[in-house]
């Protein structure tokens, strides 16, 4: 798939990618979570650093992957920013993909930065034994 | 000195057509537009003559005769003649083909379909340095092998193919021998009497001719006779019938003999060039992983895998700057390596890590200098988010 294939939003994020970085484990702040498998060329993971208040106040991501990978784990790694931990969990890879105006065959590259998303979100909340967001829950802590 | 952007730096995939071979086509679009196969008239004469002296230009390339040469639609057209046409005329002998796993896919596929129609194909494993072994080759050749099929130049890599060691296997055991010389031809010497070859495909937009007109080599001492693949008028000696394309013919002879005035110049530059490249990105970069023989290459390319980016997304990042290739597309979260990659026992990160540069008659220091920058400066921060070249993997 050639660069002509993405919107302008995908080449500005890879050209200048927000919140690309990591922090290192063991602060009990952040959640990390990954999705995808490098054997098969694509894996993103995404850390979520929550605050005293409960919501997201910062993330970082790593990708290894094409541009649509690296766009949406940018992409939602911004959109995490302030959310509350349900809302993170429930970020969707549809609105991911068509803010970025995927493809059909690389909507699935929004998918697996959502699925990380998700993944950090529970690693967080395993870590600090606050309960795990049921469908409308606000992600057990107060918001 | 500012270069024009993006710099183009693609020449495996196409070349521009330079302006002395527009040049020499465009009256026979229009004042010299006649069918070449009109032989009652002066148009017909005159545009039989365009073809007959391109033919000429294509044979003096590559060292041929000019009635063993056979205008085509391309290279693919020339690589499914040749290897389907081979076939055919000698079925009853056996249908065994022997080509090697970095082939093109208009040839791979080309085997692959044959295979489909009973015929059996050997593919042969290339080293890691990309060459085919001849004593591996020749194990492969056995009774009913009718034809073997190997690239002179590979089109991702650009590793030259030791032919004229195959094609002395294939002389002692009868099997004819055919090269796609697409990438070759033009670039590097290719004398199809040297290297003893049956058959041997061109194409003239890989230097800088234009697209849609290629030629297969035929030879005729001794004769090797294949079966028309494309029937219907007789054209060339009834080799492959249709009205022939005479602008793309004389684009062709032009592109051919311009190519073969130049190429001792032209070669040796462009691998100053190449080799400056390859110092700037391991200069700017440090490691950086050569893919295939460096010593048996097309001076105009080079391979390299960055370890930890994905090709694809750097090109993406390149966009705007310098047009290069990758060798892998990716699509619904999984993607298949290049099976060139793949051959040369790469791990699945290099072959998507892999660039490839191809460089053209128009490449200059300047461009050379303003690309490494920019590639370094891209892969450079593209490894800073990537989980493979820090370690970060969960």
């Amino acid at each position: 798939m050639m660069s002509a294939a993405y919107s302008e939003a995908v080449r500005e994020r890879c050209r200048e990618p927000r919140r690309a970085g990591a922090w290192p484990d063991g602060d009990r702040a952040v959640g990390s979570g990954s999705a995808g498998s490098l054997d098969e060329g694509t894996w993103t993971r995404l850390q979520v650093r929550v605050g005293a208040d409960g919501r997201i106040d910062d993330t970082r991501f790593k990708v290894f992957g094409c541009s649509a990978a690296i766009a949406s784990a940018s992409f939602v790694a911004d959109a995490l920013v302030g959310a509350t931990l349900a809302e993170g969990a429930a970020v969707s890879s549809a609105e991911v993909a068509d803010a970025l105006e995927l493809s059909d065959d690389k909507r699935a590259m929004a998918a697996l930065a959502t699925a990380a998303a998700r993944s950090a979100v529970h690693d967080w909340q395993q870590r600090t034994g606050t309960r795990d967001p049921g469908p409308g829950s606000n992600g057990g802590v107060s918001s | 000195m500012a270069s024009e952007r993006p710099i183009y730096l693609d020449h495996h995939a196409t070349t521009p057509v330079d302006p002395r071979v527009l040049e020499q086509m465009l009256p026979y679009f229009t004042q010299r537009f006649g069918n070449a196969s009109s032989k009652q008239h002066a148009f017909g004469w005159r545009a039989d003559e365009a073809v007959e002296h391109a033919r000429q230009q294509v044979a003096q390339l590559i060292g041929a005769r000019a009635k063993e040469i056979v205008f085509t639609s391309g290279a693919t057209e020339a690589n499914n003649l040749a290897i389907r046409g081979a076939v055919a005329a000698r079925r009853a002998e056996g249908g065994h083909i022997v080509t090697a796993t970095t082939e093109h896919k208009a040839v791979l596929d080309v085997c692959a379909s044959l295979e489909q129609e009973g015929c059996s194909v050997t593919r042969v494993p290339v080293e890691p340095d990309g060459r085919v072994d001849v004593d591996r080759f020749t194990a492969a050749l056995r009774p009913g092998t009718v034809l073997a099929s190997v690239m002179t130049a590979n089109n991702e890599i650009g590793v030259l193919q030791p032919i004229a060691d195959l094609a002395k296997a294939c002389r002692a055991r009868g099997v004819w021998l055919h090269t796609d010389a697409v990438q070759a031809a033009g670039h590097v010497p290719v004398d199809v009497v040297a290297l003893d070859v049956d058959l041997a495909s061109i194409s003239a937009h890989k230097i800088y001719g234009p697209k849609g007109v290629g030629a297969l080599y035929v030879r005729r001492t001794p004769k090797v006779a294949i079966d028309p693949q494309v029937v219907g008028g007789g054209q060339e000696r009834g080799l492959r019938a249709g009205t022939l394309n005479v602008p793309g013919i004389v684009g062709l002879g032009a592109a051919a003999a311009l190519a073969r005035e130049e190429m001792a110049v032209e070669s040796v530059r462009v691998a100053v060039l190449r080799d400056r490249l390859l110092e700037g990105l391991r200069t700017g970069l440090g490691e950086i992983t050569v893919n295939g023989s460096l010593t048996y290459r097309l001076p105009h390319n080079l391979h390299v895998s960055f370890h930890g980016v994905d090709g694809e997304a750097l090109m993406t990042c390149l966009a705007d700057d310098v047009a290069v290739s990758s060798g892998s597309a990716c699509a619904s979260g999984s993607r298949e390596p290049s099976h060139v990659m793949t051959a040369l026992g790469r791990r699945p990160a290099d072959s998507w890590g892999a660039v490839r540069f191809g460089l053209g008659r128009g490449t200059t220091a300047d461009e050379i200098d303003a690309a490494v920058a920019c590639v370094t400066g891209h892969v450079a921060r593209l490894r800073l988010m990537s989980p493979v070249a820090t370690g970060a993997r969960a």
